[in-house]
């Protein structure tokens, strides 16, 4: 019991009071441990409560029912900075500071002594080989340079478990690609716990040791999926056989929830059609 | 810039040359009255005349003065009103199109009012100054704050920032390019307004002297406070330009 | 952005009634019928009766002496007119001269800068210019009406022009557009809001430019009436002019509104939060 992480026990989250018309159940008895050390992909359709449910792990949203823990600690809607940081899809990289800035900031919000500041900072920021550009503002660099820099604020304030929500959603395949390979080989030198969302089947296979499948709204977990290749991995992976039949066996999971969320947006179909 | 090129910049001297050439020549050749429009010689000396009276730089100090005063209670008043209000959705609901709302209608109306409780000297210009530069300023204020992205709040909180952590860090420096340009407009309103208060009713001041020398006939007299008019708003939007300019590009 | 915002709700009584207290459009009315009641309140029995009147009194006040005075309601309308036709000239020279000066590149470079200079001028500086000028009737008023309304109106047509995206142009072109076309159905339709972002500021500026004219002068019209009632330290009617001026300006740009509401193609209606006069 004492290599979990984390611990989702039957979370069921619902925003709006119930029984009101605006009211949606976005995640309904959710339970799945993770043990340390691994990284786990959460793999949906598009608003399926991934995001959700990482927002429950990490503190920022409080669960309708059921109960999250942390490392033996229960989170009920407050964040846990010492033992959590959170990386979000899009840059929140603050504009209004630099690269550096942005990590002082973070560490002085997780109440670190100021004089480690500078060497955390350039620590994190060499490992993503980003430390040339410690002073740039972040509109002064490519998406996926910020979104380089991003990881590794994540990275710098030093805890033993990292959500990333989408990280790699804003950027192009081959950025994607390559930041994967990065994600990988920083997952094998520091021993994090990830969870990471995604709704790219090529991006859980390669980067998770398992993948919990979702279902469409309201979001439960359909099937868990391992993939059994040690971290770090390099390209090659992608090139195997087995890493297909992964991604297909995924994509047949997959594929009857993406149809259920597009019919729930578009008209009625005619019968037949 | 686009109209840095040299061919703009020659359309708009020769604006200019055209502009005074033509105030030269109608007044010097006597086919524009003299009342409307005194020959720039003629404005020239009055300036020099003006600027050497202690009456000139006691009615300036009258005016900066007063757009002091009314611009910092706008900007207190304003700041302060416009952070409460962004604090709830609901008050947000229910008073911000109040107040956009009442900004569309002009405030000179209630200039009057401002004379009968206020009296006929700084006070009530300061009031009415004050007044009008709150509108731009409370709604910039609540503009600002309220646009605030979720994002960065939940990434900070994520990284453990307390409320004022939040607020310094994240709140402040999102909302600061609009909460300037706020305070710019308010400022630019509180100008117009105590000059415009001052012509329309007062006894003192950099307005009141415009109207007088109109009502006294002095056109020269009149186009000088005029000219020193235009010369100090077009210099401060300069110098507010570019610390604005300054503070924006960090 | 007026519009009473009420959460959808099942029709179980109580949360109906909650829904009606929380909907903002009656908690707004609330709020000012409260305001209301506490000047009546205060009115009626601290306030010294020189320089403030409760509400009822000025009701009063606008039924016995404002409406049965002929020549009150003529400066009104006198006033309307002024503002009606400030505004229309303030529109035909506005987007002619916007139209113009955003023609093209060049003409844009050379002229908006001329522009921004004389919109950044104090223009009430050259009131007693303006009135020495045109004299004390409406035409004055006019003038410096039309000199505020036209500014807002020349930039934002300028600054619709100019911000037409490259990518529908292309589009446009490559369905086959002549360059007539691209004006009619890409450049028009997109600096539609902008326009009207114009015109909605430019009837705030129109009404200020008026409203000062007429208050500047007292010898006749509405400035003529502020003044006699101030000067006789009886405030009520004062009161009930200036409510009936602001209804007038509230009305007008109410037309505006509602005409930008229902000309403006589209979700890209832009709403009046930061109604910027100067920007």
């Amino acid at each position: 019991m004492n290599d979990i992480a984390i611990s989702i026990r039957n979370v069921t989250q619902r925003f709006g009071g119930e029984g009101q018309a605006d009211s949606v159940l976005a995640l309904d008895d959710v339970s799945l441990d993770i043990r340390k050390g691994e990284f786990v992909c959460l793999l949906g359709p598009s608003g399926c409560g991934k995001s959700t449910l990482l927002n429950i792990v990490g503190g920022l949203f409080k669960p309708t029912t059921g109960t999250c823990t942390v490392e033996g600690r229960a989170v009920n809607g407050e964040p846990h900075p010492d033992k959590i940081a959170f990386v979000f899809q899009e840059s929140t990289l603050f504009p209004w500071y630099t690269v550096i800035e942005n990590f002082h900031i973070a560490l002085k919000f997780q109440g670190i002594a100021r004089t480690e500041w500078d060497d955390r900072a350039m620590a994190a920021l060499r490992a993503v080989g980003m430390a040339s550009f410690a002073r740039h503002y972040p509109e002064q660099l490519s998406v996926g340079m910020r979104q380089r820099v991003n990881m590794a604020r994540g990275i710098c304030v030093g805890t033993d478990i990292l959500l990333m929500d989408e990280p790699f959603a804003a950027l192009d395949e081959q950025t994607r690609m390559v930041l994967g390979e990065d994600l990988s080989q920083l997952l094998a030198a520091t021993k994090k716990t990830i969870v990471f969302v995604t709704h790219s089947l090529a991006e859980a296979v390669f980067l998770s040791d398992r993948i919990a499948v979702m279902t469409a709204r309201p979001g439960k977990i359909k099937t868990i999926i391992d993939v059994n290749e040690p971290h770090p991995r390099s390209p090659d992976f992608m090139l195997e056989s087995r890493f297909s039949e992964l991604r297909n066996e995924c994509y047949a999971l997959l594929r009857d929830e993406i149809r259920a969320t597009v019919a729930a947006q578009r008209d009625p179909q005619v019968a037949g059609s | 810039m686009e109209g840095s090129s040299f061919a703009a910049r020659s359309v708009q001297l020769s604006f200019v040359a055209i502009v005074a050439g033509a105030w030269y020549l109608a007044s010097e050749t006597g086919s524009v009255s003299r009342l409307f429009l005194p020959p720039p010689r003629e404005v020239i000396a009055a300036i020099e005349r003006l600027v050497a009276t202690q009456a000139f730089w006691s009615a300036v100090t009258v005016t900066l003065t007063t757009i002091t005063k009314a611009f910092v209670i706008a900007l207190v008043a304003g700041v302060l009103t416009g952070y409460v209000l962004t604090r709830s959705k609901l008050a947000m609901r229910v008073i911000e199109p109040v107040l956009s709302g009442l900004f569309t209608i002009p405030i000179t109306l209630f200039l009057p009012m401002f004379i009968l409780f206020f009296g006929i000297g700084a006070g009530s210009k300061v009031a009415y100054g004050a007044t009008y530069a709150f509108f731009p300023i409370a709604l910039n204020t609540i503009a600002a704050f309220s646009k605030a992205e979720e994002r960065y709040l939940r990434a900070a909180r994520s990284m453990g920032a307390g409320a004022w952590d939040c607020f310094r860090h994240v709140l402040l420096p999102g909302a600061m390019p609009v909460l300037i340009t706020g305070m710019r407009i308010g400022f630019f309103i509180c100008f117009a307004s105590v000059l415009g208060g001052e012509t329309i009713s007062s006894v003192a001041g950099v307005g009141r002297n415009i109207a007088l020398a109109a009502e006294l006939m002095e056109p020269a007299r009149m186009y000088a406070w005029i000219m020193f008019v235009i010369l100090t708003s077009v210099t401060l939007n300069m110098v507010v330009y570019s610390v604005e300019n300054r503070i924006r590009s960090r | 952005m007026n519009a009473p915002v009420i959460v959808a709700s099942p029709p179980a009584a109580a949360s109906k009634w909650r829904a009606i207290l929380q909907s903002a459009l009656w908690l707004r009315i609330g709020l000012l019928a409260a305001i209301v009641v506490a000047l009546e309140i205060y009115g009626r029995i601290w306030a010294d009766p020189a320089f403030m009147r409760p509400p009822t009194a000025i009701f009063e006040a606008l039924r016995k002496e404002i409406l049965p005075e002929p020549k009150v309601i003529a400066a009104l309308y006198m006033c309307v007119a002024e503002i009606a036709a400030a505004y229309a000239l303030s529109i035909l020279f506005g987007v002619l001269i916007g139209l113009a000066v955003g023609a093209s590149r060049f003409s844009r470079g050379a002229f908006f800068p001329i522009v921004l200079l004389l919109y950044a001028i104090p223009q009430v500086a050259l009131l007693p210019l303006v009135i020495l000028m045109f004299g004390l009737g409406p035409a004055a008023k006019i003038a410096f009406g039309l000199s505020h309304g036209i500014f807002p109106i020349i930039v934002n047509v300028v600054a619709g022009m100019r911000d037409v995206k490259e990518l529908h142009m292309r589009a446009a072109l490559s369905m086959g557009a002549s360059r007539v076309d691209i004006v009619r159905y890409v450049v028009l339709p997109h600096m539609v809001p902008s326009l009207f972002t114009g015109l909605r500021l430019g009837m705030t500026m129109t009404l200020l430019g008026v409203i000062l004219a007429e208050l500047y002068v007292s010898q006749g019209g509405v400035g003529y009436y502020t003044r006699v009632f101030a000067e006789s330290y009886n405030p009520a009617p004062l009161f009930a002019l200036i409510g009936c001026l602001a209804a007038i300006a509230i009305a007008f740009n109410e037309l505006v509104r509602i005409a930008e509401h229902n000309l403006t193609p589209g979700k890209r209606r832009t709403h009046a939060l930061k109604a910027s006069v100067k920007e």
